[in-house]
């Protein structure tokens, strides 16, 4: 009797397991094929690893590798990153072994991005900075202070997996009319409609298929490619680590970071509402959606698009705190008659990690408000240089204008600034280096709003 | 356009009534039944049987539909409304308390050396914070009595005549900015020389999200304050807290009841200013301002201030010597309340 409890126990246990996995069967009743799962997202991990051979190049100084990466859909491409590494094997070394004819440049956002000078569109945004990265040295401007590696790297994620994902697939495809649930998403697959819209935006997300079983501690270390994390990589146990369900890329990646040192479940919030909404896409067992459905469906999909809008804002949080940091250092560096240089990268890595989120949060035609020109006004178009300088415009050859700006301590006070309006416009909860103080959750419990309330 | 001014209007009117249900507001439901509860019980240890009887006033429907009550409602309504479009143009608090925090920081202020547990700061922040706000509530209210340009704007609160919860929201909107202006600077003050000194450290000791002395404060009673009910504390007690009794007299139209009692929480600062006075459960009180305006419509509360500084101004502009002559004598005499303001 005990073994029978016990067998069932374990049972349920494989099965749960199973279901909290994102693999799903074949539900097409019309299907021939001899396909047995009707997941697909296999483009969305050959952008994921061009997007991280394209930052690899992007220190390289040549164009023509670059493009490769970012707008060539050539084949026979090498991945540079995640290669693989003593202890940690990777199953794929070239991008045609994820899916073929892929690039960056066409899934970037077309809209206008404002934060950026130039008037131009997240595509035209990225191929700037792509062509002014060949000219430097390591992707490295240190007179306007920019850092094209991390900028080209931050806002890719944004203004191609965020914007694809959330103002795409999770928006204008989760429309009755639009790739039907009752089909087959194009003659022969084995997923319908839906079903591959939905994964297609779980692909741009970057989690492995088994994340619910994994820790964001476990995440990160498969990410860094640590030999002592092979096992839980590696969930097929064929002693190579799959690129398209074993890896963690983009903000899936940010998602564990936060929740790691932070006090928050965005990554698992975000996968756990993948999963279910596949699932309730495999239970219309290749039917239409009723309404009913398709508004369950719209609610899991909110729950991803405002999940990893904070994680975005949280990341760029976080380096706005770096920025007031190294402005800290470089005062005191200064004043000692120092060596600025290293810090002054520092400042300007960092400055580019949080310019290319905080861009990215407005490449996915998601209405920030009034927080958009805020955000822009007080980061600038570039950190505020030696001589009180900022660039403020770009001239027509692409290159930058700069003007007098506020003083380089002065900065720091729009950091704060930053981390307040990023904290109260998303709600944030990891708040990683926090410059503020906590001073926005203090002044929520004082009720610091107007009141008529007499004595 | 009719369209989204009706939505809005139904959206703050909808707000407005939200506020008998939010634990932060005063007139809150919770607070009214709970103060009632403890009305009663005090009653009943000290009255017996007589306990329901000293409570009823505050069911009776000329308390709640006279013209006095009414203009609470209209002034509640009316500047809900007119706040909601001044709120987005004002300064905010979050504002000032960043700008403060790094000037501080850029004059040499840092973090405390020594490390203090975490709630040794919360409770620390939370004892000044009550000290502060309340003193500040005190003294800008005795303010309100003292100068007649602040009193003009104060009276509309003290032209009720039968007081209800409701006419805590008796205010006149140049009033409540100043009560803005006053909550703003003892926040931004405070709360950026604690972020300097406690970083990451600094909260409120909270019930429900509710500041634990402001909730002590509802909870026991604080809505009788404004009410027909007299529920004094006791001689012991109203050294130290101003009973809702002691409020009332604050409102009586006495003469002899006349700037007394200014506190909120504490009747520390009455004493300390010399102007406390003792309450009573039995005292019959008269209440109002002793002008026209105790008479007047919503719109009057609204008009009246503003036309009586008007009348000042265009005074003062004629003959400043002879405005400033006459304010010194004025002020030399130490007339009783509202006696030096016509309408």
């Amino acid at each position: 009797m005990k073994k029978t409890i016990l067998a069932a126990f374990i049972g349920a246990s494989a099965l749960s397991l199973q279901a909290q996995t994102y693999d799903f069967p074949v539900s097409l009743p019309d299907y021939q094929g001899e396909a047995t799962s009707s997941v697909a997202y296999g483009g969305q991990i050959a952008r994921h690893a061009l997007h991280n051979s394209l930052k690899k190049a992007s220190k390289s100084g040549d164009l023509a590798l670059m493009e490769g990466y970012f707008s060539s859909k050539q084949a026979g491409l090498e991945i540079l990153d995640p290669v693989s590494k003593k202890g940690f094997p990777i199953k794929q070394s070239h991008i045609d072994e994820l899916a073929t004819g892929k690039d960056l440049m066409s899934s970037a956002y077309p809209g206008i991005i404002t934060g950026w000078p130039g008037n131009l569109t997240g595509q035209e945004v990225l191929q700037q900075m792509v062509t002014n990265a060949a000219k430097t040295k390591g992707g490295y401007d240190p007179v306007n202070g920019y850092d094209y590696t991390q900028l080209i790297s931050k806002f890719a994620m944004g203004a191609v997996f965020y914007n694809k994902a959330v103002n795409d697939y999770l928006d204008e495809k989760l429309a009755a009319d639009v790739k039907p649930n009752d089909k087959p998403y194009r003659e022969g697959a084995p997923y319908t409609g839906k079903e591959h819209v939905w994964d297609e935006a779980f692909g741009y997300f970057g989690a492995p298929a088994n994340s619910l079983a994994l820790t964001p501690q476990e995440v990160l270390q498969i990410v860094k490619q640590n030999p002592e994390y092979l096992a839980e990589a590696d969930a097929n146990q064929d002693g190579v680590v799959d690129l398209t369900t074993e890896m963690a890329f983009a903000h899936a990646y940010y998602a564990a970071s936060i929740d790691a040192s932070g006090n928050t479940d965005y990554f698992h919030t975000i996968v756990q509402a993948f999963v279910d909404g596949r699932k309730l896409i495999q239970n219309a067992q290749g039917k239409a959606l009723s309404i009913t459905q398709r508004e369950a469906l719209k609610g899991y999909a909110k729950v991803i698009a405002d999940a990893w809008q904070q994680v975005i804002a949280e990341a760029a949080f976080k380096y706005a705190g770096s920025v007031y940091q190294d402005l800290e250092k470089l005062a005191i560096i200064e004043e000692a008659n120092g060596d600025v240089k290293k810090t002054y990268r520092n400042y300007v890595k960092h400055w580019g990690e949080l310019k290319g989120f905080a861009l990215s949060l407005q490449a996915a035609g998601r209405d920030l408000g009034a927080a958009q020109p805020q955000l822009n006004r007080l980061i600038g178009f570039s950190p505020v240089l030696f001589g009180d300088a900022q660039v403020v415009a770009a001239n027509g050859e692409g290159g930058f204008i700069q003007s007098g700006s506020i003083a380089m301590q002065e900065y720091k006070l729009n950091m704060i600034k930053v981390q307040n309006l990023l904290s109260e416009k998303f709600a944030l909860n990891a708040k990683l280096n926090d410059k503020t103080g906590g001073m926005d959750d203090v002044l929520k419990l004082l009720q610091s709003a107007p009141s008529v309330e007499n004595d | 356009m009719m369209e989204e001014y009706s939505a809005w209007l139904l959206n703050e009117l909808s707000l407005a009534a939200r506020d008998l249900v939010n634990p932060t507001k005063r007139v809150s439901l919770l607070y009214f039944a709970s103060a009632l509860f403890f009305a009663f019980v005090l009653f009943t240890l000290r009255d017996r049987k007589r306990a329901w009887r000293r409570i009823l006033p505050l069911f009776r429907l000329a308390t709640w539909w006279s013209p006095s009550a009414r203009v609470d409602y209209g002034l509640w309504l009316g500047n809900r409304l007119l706040f909601s479009l001044l709120f987005p143009k004002a300064i905010t608090t979050l504002g000032v308390v960043t700008w403060l925090m790094f000037r501080l920081q850029e004059v040499g202020m840092s973090a405390f050396p020594v490390v203090i547990p975490d709630w040794g700061v919360v409770s620390l922040f939370s004892v000044c914070y009550f000290l502060l706000d309340d003193f500040t509530r005190f003294w800008v209210h005795w303010l309100m009595h003292r100068w007649p340009w602040l009193w003009a704007f104060h009276r509309v609160h003290h032209s009720a005549t039968q007081l209800t919860p409701f006419t805590v929201l008796r205010t006149h909107p140049v009033e409540g900015v100043l009560f803005y202006l006053r909550s703003l600077v003892v926040q931004a003050s405070l709360v950026s020389v604690f972020i300097v000194l406690f970083p990451g450290q600094v909260s409120l000791l909270t019930v429900g999200g509710v500041f634990v002395t402001t909730y002590c404060f509802n909870l026991l009673g604080a809505n009788l304050r404004h009410s027909p009910v007299a529920l004094s504390y006791g001689k012991q007690l109203e050294r130290w807290l101003i009973s809702p009794a002691q409020h009332q007299l604050h409102h009586s139209v006495d003469v002899a009841h006349y700037d007394c009692n200014f506190g909120v929480v504490l009747a520390l600062w009455d004493r300390l200013f010399g102007c406390l006075q003792f309450a009573s459960d039995q005292q019959k009180l008269h209440y109002g301002s002793a002008s026209k305006l105790d008479q007047m419509g919503v719109f009057g509360h609204y008009w009246s201030p503003i036309a009586y500084l008007a009348k000042r101004g265009k005074q003062w502009l004629k003959s400043p010597a002879v405005w400033w002559s006459s304010r010194v004598k004025k002020n030399a005499k130490s007339e009783p309340k509202g006696s030096n303001i016509s309408l």
